[in-house]
């Protein structure tokens, strides 16, 4: 049986798929003005509550939505980075205005010319700010994403990337004891 | 149309040369000021220019502090509200110009002096220990122009990265940046995560290569 495409795999899939889509907690990356935006998406009267999202999360540990609302200067870019791999696997991005997916009327030296220069991004949202509607409607395409992922291969197949963990000890240290699965920072990256 | 939004003043337009501005407020008015400062530093005011109303008091580098030491301590002008340079990129005046602003509270006055620098010798000494709040202004002036302030406690960049090796707001730095000389974190996972770019704020050495140091554990 092909396992990526077994019945039971795919079945787990579903529940697994279903609670992970239902329950994103969101870290909020209020940059610059878009920020206030996603203030109003958090809020009230939008009530991403709807879509389990309304709890957003201030620390990376907690959080698997990575929406980056604002203009990122090139010195931030290196902080936004040092949370997004604090962030545990799987997380999803998404970059919100004009600002950061590309820069947007920021022209200038001092701001990265859209944060995928950096980081991976699932979803773009366009507008200047982008209404809250537009952020529902990006963390929604963030559900049907992470609906349609094969997440139990993806997770725990022989072909991830983790696989070196599952292997003894002494397979993965080196002679001076420096575990060859985790790079130089000391993290496990996907 | 309300006369409050008529426009009124341009100062090269000769047929209007001697209206008034109707804009104009009584706390610009310093002439007194200004004749006392010229009595006392005859040497010091290099010209005063007056525009809609508004006076600019050029002075000389020399005498700068002498001068903010009397309008601080005997004038009345205790508030500096506001300090930053300009790129004039001309070649017939010295290129840059350092502003002042000076609030005179009880007096409802206020007053600007304007340095000329020349671009090989952009060096000011620094007022900071007349007026703490010339501290992080006299660092975005650095941070942009490059112009040095001598005696200044701590005389760092403001906004750019400690390592970065332009001036930005001088007229000659492309708008776009010059490629590669801001780095940015590394594109894949494997890169590793990158340095701190405030490490000389903690009595760090910054390093250019942004490359993270090596975990001890
Ligand atoms: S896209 Fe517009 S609203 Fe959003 S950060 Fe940029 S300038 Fe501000």
């Amino acid at each position: 049986m092909d396992s990526a495409t077994g019945y039971l795999t795919t079945t787990v899939d579903a529940v697994v798929n279903w609670a992970r889509s239902n329950s994103l907690m969101p870290m909020p990356m209020g940059l610059a003005c878009c920020a206030i935006e996603m203030m109003a998406f958090g809020g009230p009267k939008y009530d991403v509550g709807r879509f389990g999202s309304e709890a957003m999360r201030f620390s990376p540990r907690q959080a698997d939505l990575m929406i980056v609302a604002g203009w990122c200067s090139y010195k931030m870019a290196h902080a936004i980075r040092r949370v997004w791999d604090q962030m545990a696997d799987p997380k999803w991005c998404i970059a919100m205005g004009a600002c950061a997916s590309s820069g947007g009327m920021h022209r200038c030296y001092g701001v990265v010319q859209g944060i995928d220069n950096f980081m991976p991004v699932d979803v773009y949202i366009p507008g200047c700010p982008p209404r809250p509607e537009a952020v529902i409607h990006a963390l929604m395409d963030i559900q049907e994403k992470i609906r349609n992922e094969y997440s139990v291969t993806n997770d725990y197949s022989s072909g991830s990337p983790h696989a070196e963990l599952a292997q003894p000890e002494s397979a993965r240290l080196t002679a001076d004891g420096r575990d060859l699965s985790l790079n130089g920072s000391g993290l496990v990256h996907a | 149309m309300p006369e409050s939004l008529k426009f009124h003043f341009t100062p090269v337009d000769e047929a209007h040369a001697d209206e008034k501005n109707v804009h104009e407020k009584a706390s610009t008015d310093v002439a007194d000021t200004i004749d006392i400062l010229k009595k006392e530093f005859p040497d010091g005011i290099s010209d005063v220019v007056v525009y809609a109303g508004e006076y600019t008091v050029f002075v000389t580098r020399d005498s700068l502090v002498e001068i903010c030491t009397a309008l601080k301590e005997t004038l009345g002008f205790s508030y500096l509200v506001d300090l930053a340079g300009v790129d004039r990129f001309t070649e017939d005046a010295p290129r840059y110009e350092v502003y002042y602003c000076f609030v005179n509270i009880h007096a409802k006055k206020r007053i600007r002096l304007k340095v000329s620098l020349d671009e090989d010798d952009p060096v000011l000494p620094s007022i900071t220990r007349l007026f703490k709040a010339a501290d992080w202004n006299e660092r975005e002036c650095y941070d942009m122009l490059g112009i040095q302030f001598e005696g200044h406690p701590d005389l760092r960049r403001m906004y750019m990265p400690e390592d970065f090796e332009f001036h930005p707001q001088r007229k000659e730095f492309p708008l776009l940046g010059i490629p590669g000389s801001l780095p940015l974190p590394p594109r894949t996972p494997e890169g590793g995560l990158t340095m701190d770019p405030f490490a000389a704020a903690r009595q760090g050495s910054p390093v250019k290569s942004y490359q993270e140091p090596e975990s001890e554990f």
